[in-house]
């Protein structure tokens, strides 16, 4: 059992971390390095790092080393130069470095059994909405500009729906369009009356106080969004790639789910499938970010 | 009520803010506070009690909280993050100055909020800006609740501020596409009304004398405005289920009765769960006999900081529950567990109540400040009670002997635990624990596990405890001063001198662990079969009393139920595990809320009508009820 916001998963939509907690190692053929997104409590994310790269040293047999990146820009740029054989990071940008180095995906996180999920568009039950086309001249609060579940993706339900023209067009729309800065504000703002609806992951409304929750409802689910995946600079070795998937993958047997809590808390992780992501590739592209 | 699986659900992000309401009986777990809010919050609610703990205040600041995914204390949290000075505040603690340390730590907490802003609006990246603006935030929430439950105006004023300041910070984008800059005008804007309330209220050199530590804004305080902020509990506080959670061993449903067929028993669980017939502040944070006495046993991690001295204990009549009850001792005790209830008797650690039902009516009445229970009420609770049963136990007779499953070191520790010693006054262990008799004797010894609390105090006699199920229930004595079983055969062998071999000792312990073991101690659940599901089939139950209430026009009782039931049904969906059928579940707590206002509004064949609606969607959804 496990929700599908993650420490990852808000600070991706946080706008990802001020400070690099770590100095990448000189490149090693015979270490792998992995570059981790930061999250809110840096200090608890060093601690999981230690526990993760251990374990998987063990598994694997080679050094692995764990070091925290400023945002998923310095991610890719390690994958690029090679301070970095693989990283964790969201969907969206996997997509823009797989363009851009030809990152090569190779585990997607697992919740509630599937590797995806939606966004949802969510308002307060007693609000008398029911239609997107109620938001109209409404005030709405999103997670982040470039959050897939917590803002393209919501988003994109009101263009689907005629109502909105454009990425560009919202505001013509809504009445305020406000960015929170992760699910919980967006969704506490939306709760406490401060505006109308929220767009967020579907989760998110777990985020609230069971009171809350039951006062809270959805009426707009968007398609299905890949869950964050794991990735590897194209040049790494086949077979060292082979083998970290493979310990990876015993993360999911119940002796080894527990440290599943060291990487952001999915319930286990499944092979990537590359064509997963083309909604993603597409959705990119509608919002100007990917040509 | 099943509420240990929030714990997980809300894992870390979790929700944040008030733990309050009017029926909030399922708690979320907060997100996590930064060090110096988390020492604020500690110090007002340190700050309240009587005496005041000056020591644990002195930790909060020097000390991660209990729980803290922080690993540094808020002094050194400051030291490394903030230019604020703390000496100003560790003057005031010095001196021990109750009105100062308010002062120097609201004023503390002022600056770090006014640092952090300064930060977002000096920061030439967005991510820079919006850590800052987010820490800010986080450190505002110290203020927060006093602000909402003075000011409402204000606290949405204030919330748009916040909303304003994040949403003009500009975006990074992502691999350097989508980029925003940053709107400094708005962003200076949105800041001035935060800054500006925060100077009036908050950034003060002296503040009023407060009778009440509170985060309510100064400009109200002055005004004179009583302002009831709801109760909330302190970071490190833990008031969710133990995990794993008991098993409870009804003695009906082990004989095949149905819960439905006994309205007063039915009654007396819905009453064990309901945070309702506490009063304030336990009522408002949705504790229950059932919180501490989890599934009738007991719940080790329980922890309310400055009431609790380590988990699974509390001090009941200290300042915080009721204040007029406060006995102005530090005396906290291990909460003990209650199976067996009817074979345990006299009732208290120092088994201070011979009736159970004296005992149960202080609970409600002294401990926890609730109204005066109701005679029915009280037969319920009992009639529930004495329905707590032992955990079965393959390697022990009805009599207490060892059966063919015990281990040979038990045997040989059967010998030990019966042996007369002279350090005991000629008599064994089994003198007090009397092996047919539940292993007590239902008198009050002093052991000498009591400091005298004055020369010549007479005053350290302690009701045996019965053996039963004890493996579970760690730490031992009345103040869970020893950790496990073994420590409990070394202090008796230290401090009576009984001489036992280190052999010897092994063999006694195994002979407890024996004697205290179960052969199903805790419920399994899987992915049906979840804490929610059991939840519901209870919270059902309850509700079935009104089968019995309804036609007696019982408005009162009727009240307590729908009142306890519906809020418990519709916070505890927040649990489950089918999340597409939690629309049902809170249509069905809306079915049960119905009830309760026809009853109020004295329209008895609307309640009967609701109350039929309620039984046949229950049925309809009870199979995706997980």
């Amino acid at each position: 059992m496990a929700i599908n916001l993650n420490r990852r998963t808000m600070m991706a939509l946080t706008g990802a971390g001020a400070l690099s907690l770590a100095t990448p190692l000189v490149a090693q053929n015979t270490a792998l390095r992995l570059a981790f997104i930061p999250q809110e409590n840096p200090d608890k994310l060093l601690g999981d790092i230690e526990a993760i790269t251990g374990w998987l040293a063990e598994q694997i047999g080679v050094p692995v080393e764990g070091f925290v990146t400023i945002d998923h820009a310095a991610a890719v740029e390690a994958l690029r130069n090679g301070d970095a054989d693989i990283s964790f990071m969201g969907a969206l940008p996997f997509v823009l470095a797989e363009a851009e180095i030809g990152a090569v995906p190779l585990l997607s996180e697992v919740y509630r059994g599937a590797p995806n999920y939606t966004g949802r568009i969510f308002v307060r039950r007693d609000s008398g909405i029911k239609s997107l086309a109620d938001l109209r001249g409404r005030d709405i609060a999103f997670a982040d500009p470039i959050s897939e579940s917590g803002y393209l993706y919501p988003l994109a339900e009101f263009v689907e729906a005629g109502l909105v023209e454009g990425p560009a067009a919202a505001e013509e729309f809504f009445g305020r369009v406000f960015f929170a800065g992760g699910y919980q504000q967006t969704m506490q703002a939306m709760a406490a009356g401060l505006v109308d609806a929220a767009g967020a992951s579907q989760y998110a409304d777990l985020l609230l106080t069971p009171e809350q929750q039951s006062n809270v409802t959805w009426i707009a689910e968007s398609a299905p969004i890949p869950s964050h995946v794991v990735i590897a600079r194209p040049e790494l070795d086949g077979d060292l790639q082979a083998r970290f998937v493979d310990k990876m993958l015993l993360l999911n047997e119940p002796d080894n789910r527990h440290r599943l809590r060291y990487l952001y808390g999915p319930d286990g992780y499944v092979r990537a499938d590359s064509g997963a992501y083309d909604g993603v590739r597409d959705m990119a592209r509608r919002y100007g970010l990917l040509e | 009520m099943i509420r240990n699986l929030m714990g997980v659900l809300l894992a870390t992000l979790a929700s944040a803010l008030v733990l309050s309401g009017p029926v909030a009986a399922t708690p979320a777990k907060e997100s996590p506070w930064l060090p110096e809010a988390a020492a604020y919050r500690l110090t007002l609610f340190l700050g309240n009690l009587e005496p005041l703990p000056w020591s644990d205040v002195r930790t909060a600041w020097a000390e991660p909280y209990r729980g803290s995914e922080f690993s540094v204390g808020a002094l050194a949290w400051l030291d490394r993050e903030s230019g604020v000075d703390p000496a100003p505040l560790l003057e005031a603690m010095a001196r021990e100055d109750r009105q100062a340390v308010f002062t120097q730590a609201t004023r503390l907490i002022a600056f770090r909020i006014e640092e952090e802003l300064d930060r977002a609006l000096a920061a030439e990246a967005p991510a820079t800006a919006q850590q800052a603006v987010r820490t800010a935030r986080e450190l505002y929430r110290a203020f927060e609740d006093g602000v909402a439950a003075a000011d409402p105006e204000t606290a949405r004023s204030i919330g748009l501020a916040w909303l304003e300041l994040n949403s003009n910070t500009g975006s990074a984008g992502v691999l350097g596409a989508g980029v925003t800059r940053a709107d400094r005008e708005t962003m200076e804007a949105a800041r001035a009304v935060i800054s500006g309330y925060i100077a009036e209220n908050y950034l003060l050199e002296s503040f009023a004398t407060r009778q009440k530590l509170t985060s309510v804004p100064e400009s109200m305080a002055l005004g004179g405005l009583v302002v009831e902020v709801p109760p909330s509990l302190p970071p490190g506080s833990d008031i969710f289920d133990q995990d794993p959670l008991p098993r409870l061993v009804l003695n009906f449903e082990e004989r095949g009765i149905d819960e439905t067929d006994l309205p007063l028993v039915a009654y007396g669980d819905m009453l064990f769960d309901s945070a309702q017939i506490f009063g304030s502040p336990a009522r408002d944070l949705g504790l229950a006999c059932s919180t501490c006495h989890n599934r009738s046993d007991i719940n080790q991690r329980f922890f309310i900081p400055g009431a609790s001295h380590q988990p699974g204990a509390i001090d009941v009549d200290g300042a915080f529950f009721n204040p007029i009850f406060n006995d102005r001792r530090d005396d906290p005790i291990d909460i003990p567990s209650l199976r067996g209830l009817r074979f345990t008797g006299p009732y208290g650690r120092d088994g201070r109540f011979a009736s159970l039902r004296d005992f149960t009516r202080n609970v409600i009445v002294g401990e926890f400040g609730g109204d005066e229970p109701t005679p029915f009420m009280l037969d319920a609770l009992i009639a529930y009670m004495l329905e707590f049963d032992f955990l079965p136990n393959s390697m022990l007779t009805p009599d207490g002997r060892l059966t063919d499953a015990a281990p040979d070191a038990a045997r040989r520790g059967e010998e030990i635990f019966n042996r007369p010693f002279a350090g005991f006054g000629d008599r064994s262990c089994a003198s007090c624990h009397t092996r047919d008799a539940n292993f007590l004797d239902r008198q009050a010894h002093d052991i000498g596990s009591v400091m005298p609390a004055y020369e010549g105090a007479r005053a350290g006699a302690m009701d045996t405890p019965t053996l039963l199920g004890t493996v579970y229930t760690a730490p031992y004595f009345h103040d869970g001063s020893l950790p496990t079983l073994a420590a409990v055969v070394d202090w008796f062998d230290e401090t009576k001198s009984l001489g036992l071999t280190g052999a010897e000792r092994a063999d006694l312990t195994a002979y407890l662990e024996t004697v205290g073991a179960a052969d199903e101690p805790f419920e399994v659940f899987d992915a049906e079969n979840t804490a929610f599901r059991l939840a519901f089939s209870e919270l059902t139950t309850f509700a079935s009393t009104l089968d019995t209430l309804l036609p007696q026009r019982n408005a009162k009782h009727i009240l307590l139920l729908t009142d306890t039931v519906a809020a418990d049904l519709a916070a505890d969906a927040s649990t489950m595990s089918n999340l597409a059928a939690r629309p049902e579940v809170y249509a069905l707590a809306e079915r049960l809320a119905d009830v309760g206002a026809a009853v109020r509004g004295e329209d008895w064949e609307a309640a009967e009508a609701s109350w039929t609606a309620f039984k046949s969607e229950a049925d309809i959804i009870q199979e995706r009820a997980f």
